[in-house]
């Protein structure tokens, strides 16, 4: 039917929908972090009525910004990486030491991860914690069930990444990465 | 074998591991958690949760995202080209006069923006076709635009900076206010370098060519004062009540970006697309710096309990170098890590294990962290690896790369007398915390 070539970048395309989707939604958070600010702020100092949630709000939304949109950067390649000696390695050096690192350096960590997280949630959730730090009282468990969540999201991404690197192996060519606007190339990043 | 020593081989482990060139949050997770188990059992586990979490909860660090905002909104919206062409057009008659505006403009963006690549590909997008059109050299005018660029670093609200503070344990808003006056230094010192030079020779920076010029001043003024002077405003505005500490940088970075996105409304220079671009390129750029953050953070609170930082404290101290030696001796690694590493590692993980030999040796906190400020953004401009070399020739491919190179190398020369004025003369770095706190 499909050639291996092929299956390799239907699977890609496939796993890409995770990571792209989570960034497509997630990257709208930046908006109610700005905006319980403000409103805080005009609040406390137009009004003298300072709210009791903003700053709840913000820290909430801020950890859930960064750690569900990581899957979305894997996505991108836009994790860090050194390149002095890895950028100026043919395709099919990159694609098995990457399908390396993913299986040692990746996987393992992220699945142990999810399960430390997930009891750290589940134990949240059965006693309602809520926070004692602040007036408000935040149930703390939504924020808690961001990490289990981020640690699926990373995973399904990661076989992307892996398939990709062991294409790369096999072909001597990277698999394209989408971009959440179609009408940019695929190499466009933005500036660090 | 003693914990400090498996601290030790996680180091080793960790500099190789990185070289090898697999996303380095990923890479740490890894090692902390492999020698952590290996040293400390299960509990390097739980490390690794309530450390991750600890970092979703700072809310200090919130304020990446509203600055990273901040910038791409300004740079989307083109308000930017807007500064440079008025600037550019002011001064048109002065010799050297694009080199100014570069300088000019990169200083008041640097003040918008605490990152440094879109500063250097966008002072390369505007200034370079008229910089060739007017016959300027090649090298001074991507030494300008390198290192103006550059700035965006050092000047607050540099994104280092708000991460540096937790690292240390100092106020951002001190690191903050220390960053100011070395800042404007280095422009300043930039700026002389370009008019003297000019003056001298000409042909280096002649002003404006003919035909590039506005038809009148007066039209020029106008159009800077309607469509520019706002924004000009809203960043020192915002820059303001933070340094007063009137409001942390987290709520100043909230309200400057929301104050610039309406801005960007009113001028009519925003667009549904360009939106959509911030606001990806806002998450992508947030979670590559605070995922390394809450890994790091996690690395090093492994590394902390194996108490390798302090043996090797100990071993530094106990060869009796002079503090001063000892700190160059430590600015010079820093400077040297910086070639093939960025600053987001170098601040993470290289600044928490000589943190206490600086303390041991007493040497103040908030200056040495301007130390490698400057230090770091110094490396930008240092080839054969520095960043802003591929981005400025990523948008003017006309311009050689060795010509790029030599222009930077002036550049640095610059930074280092910036960097030894600040080395010898502290109260550059140290007054104005000092005065803001009273």
């Amino acid at each position: 039917m499909f050639s291996d070539a092929q299956k390799n970048i239907r699977l890609v395309r496939f796993f890409d929908l995770f990571g792209l989707w989570s960034g497509k939604i997630v990257a709208w958070l930046i908006i109610p972090m700005v905006m319980s600010l403000v409103y805080e702020v005009v609040s406390r100092y137009v009004f003298n009525a300072p709210t009791v949630w903003a700053y709840d709000m913000t820290f909430m939304t801020y950890g859930t910004f960064f750690m569900l949109g990581s899957a979305y950067t894997l996505m991108r390649s836009g994790h860090i990486r050194t390149d002095s000696f890895y950028g100026s390695w043919p395709v099919r050096r990159q694609g098995w030491v990457d399908a390396v690192c993913y299986i040692f350096f990746f996987f393992p960590p992220l699945i142990l991860f999810l399960w430390v997280t997930w009891d750290f949630f589940a134990v949240s959730f059965m006693r309602n914690e809520r926070s004692v730090t602040s007036p408000w009282m935040p149930l703390l468990y939504p924020l808690k069930f961001v990490m289990p969540l981020t640690c699926v999201l990373l995973l399904l991404q990661g076989i992307s990444e892996l398939i990709r690197s062991i294409h790369a192996y096999r072909f001597g060519e990277w698999i394209p990465r989408p971009h959440p606007l179609p009408v940019f190339s695929e190499e466009e990043k933005p500036n660090v | 074998m003693s914990n400090e020593w498996y601290g030790l081989i996680a180091l080793g482990i960790l500099f190789a591991a990185i070289f090898i060139g697999f996303p380095i949050s990923f890479t740490l997770i890894a090692i902390a958690l492999g020698v952590g188990w290996f040293a400390l059992g299960e509990v390097s586990l739980h490390l690794m949760t309530l450390q991750i979490f600890s970092v979703m909860k700072e809310t200090s660090l919130a304020s990446v995202p509203f600055f990273l905002f901040m910038g791409y909104l300004l740079e989307q919206s083109g308000l930017m080209e807007k500064l440079f062409r008025g600037v550019q057009q002011l001064l048109a008659d002065v010799k050297g006069s694009l080199d100014l505006a570069v300088l000019i403009t990169a200083t008041i963006f640097a003040a918008a923006t605490g990152i440094v690549g879109s500063s250097v590909t966008l002072l390369g997008v505007m200034a370079a076709p008229s910089m060739m059109r007017s016959g300027y050299d090649v090298r001074m005018s991507a030494g300008a635009i390198t290192a103006g660029g550059t700035l965006g670093i050092l000047i607050p609200p540099s994104v280092m900076l708000i991460v540096m503070g937790p690292v240390v344990g100092v106020p951002t808003t001190d690191l903050f206010a220390a960053a100011v006056f070395p800042g404007l230094l280095l422009a300043g010192l930039y700026i002389i370098y370009c008019l003297v030079r000019s003056y001298m020779n000409p042909a280096l920076g002649p002003p404006l060519a003919m035909d590039l010029r506005a038809e009148s001043k007066i039209a020029v003024l106008k159009e800077l004062s309607i469509g520019v002077l706002p924004v000009i405003v809203v960043i020192m505005a915002t820059l303001g009540v933070i340094l007063a500490g009137i409001a942390t940088p987290t709520d100043a970075g909230a309200i400057g970006a929301f104050v610039v996105f309406l801005l960007t409304l009113a001028t009519r220079t925003m667009t549904m697309t360009k939106f959509k671009k911030s606001i990806y390129a806002t998450l992508e750029v947030s979670c590559m710096i605070l995922l390394l953050v809450a890994a790091s953070n996690y690395f090093g609170s492994v590394f902390s309990r194996l108490g390798t930082a302090n043996m090797i404290a100990d071993w530094l101290v106990s060869l009796q170098l002079s503090p001063m030696l000892m700190l160059w001796m430590i600015l010079g690694l820093v400077f040297v890590l910086a070639w093939p590493l960025e600053w987001v590692p170098i601040v993470l993980i290289v600044i928490p294990i000589v943190q206490p030999i600086i303390l041991q040796l007493g040497i103040d906190m908030i200056w040495f962290c301007t130390l490698v400020a400057v230090c770091l953004q110094t490396a930008w401009l240092s080839p054969p690896v520095a960043l802003s070399a591929y981005f400025l020739k990523g948008v003017v491919p006309d311009w050689k790369l060795s010509d790029i190179y030599a222009g930077m190398m002036q550049f640095m020369i610059l930074q280092l007398i910036g960097l030894a004025i600040v080395f010898f003369y502290p109260p550059i770095a140290l007054w104005l915390p000092a005065y803001l706190r009273g």
